[in-house]
């Protein structure tokens, strides 16, 4: 009697199915975004019904006007709006040893036909020009930059040099 | 007589080990696919460019606030006009105190919808705004 020869099962190797599968989920993670909320952070005024005028020495402000047709106006002179950051810089660096109420207020005020576009790029140029003087400061003072401090140190700075923008009281329109 | 059935010499098994991987991988394809909480924006819009751009660190205190190229506002899920925006976030802030607003705002629109915009929340004590914006390279 001839013997029969046995045949193997036959048999896919799954050892290294795991890995592809977690190869993929790697790959997944890091390739996913999340989409993060990103902009421009502001604190609005409380509403008031009746305003009350403060009266503000004249070089603790920064009026910034901006027209419908998008030309600017700092202090009554005019300027391009990319050129705000270095105008503000040098005012918000001179005020940093200077008391709370001796700091600089950045005032915004548009016309009710400006675009929307041009008022972000101010006051984006306005933002910039307040982090660049934080990291500068914290630089001098910590040798770091302003985000990579201490939560102390951060609010030290934040205490030195306050973002403080105005944003004007609309006034009534003409019909 | 006896008779017998022929039968081929291989198992004839499924092989199951790969089964939780073929599970993993629905899993994966779902969660890849899966929007978290999508608003069905209803009006068309393009936010404008920004370098000193800051992130929202809680995302469960914003709420939103859309506006149109065609001057169209949508809160939540449904558009809304501009005297019914005081009462909606009114209502949201009392759910939550430190609401932050989230502003996405098309860039060609005008500043004096803005500025009614911003009116009308200030009537309903949302003080907390974000100009959203997207990076500017």
């Amino acid at each position: 009697m001839i013997k029969k020869r046995k045949i193997p099962p036959a048999e896919i190797p799954t050892a290294s199915m795991a890995d592809i599968a977690f190869l993929l989920l790697l790959f997944f993670l890091v390739a996913t975004v999340i989409d993060v909320d990103t902009g421009i952070g502001l604190t609005l005024p409380e509403y008031v019904e009746e305003i009350e005028e403060v009266q503000v020495s004249k070089e603790r402000m920064a009026a910034i006007l901006i027209n419908e047709n998008g030309d600017v106006l700092v202090d009554g002179a005019p300027t391009s709006v990319f050129k705000i950051k270095d105008n503000l810089k040098p005012r918000i660096l001179s005020k940093i040893e200077l008391p709370n109420n001796k700091k600089l207020i950045v005032s915004v005020k548009t016309d009710r036909r400006t675009n929307y576009n041009i008022y972000i790029q101010a006051l984006d140029q306005v933002k910039e020009a307040y982090f660049e003087v934080r990291d500068e400061y914290a630089n001098a003072q910590h040798g770091n930059r302003f985000n990579d401090l201490r939560i102390e140190q951060q609010d030290e700075i934040k205490e030195k040099v306050p973002i403080i923008i105005s944003i004007a009281e609309p006034e009534a329109v003409q019909k | 007589m006896r008779f017998e059935k022929k039968r081929a010499g291989t198992k004839t098994e499924i092989p199951t080990a790969s089964m939780p991987d073929i599970v993993f991988m629905l899993l994966l394809f779902f969660m890849v696919t899966t929007t978290l909480r999508e608003v069905d924006v209803l009006v068309d819009y393009k936010l404008p460019e920004a370098k000193a751009i800051e992130k929202i660190e809680n995302k469960r205190l914003v709420s939103y606030i859309w506006v149109g190229k065609d001057k169209r506002m949508q809160v939540n899920d449904s558009l809304v006009k501009l005297e019914e925006i005081q009462s909606i976030m009114y209502a949201k802030r009392q759910e939550l105190p430190n609401i932050i607003v989230s502003l996405r705002i098309d860039k060609g629109s005008d500043m004096g919808l803005v500025t009614d915009i911003q009116q009308e929340l200030r009537k309903a004590f949302c003080l907390r705004v974000n100009y959203s914006a997207t990076i500017k390279i």
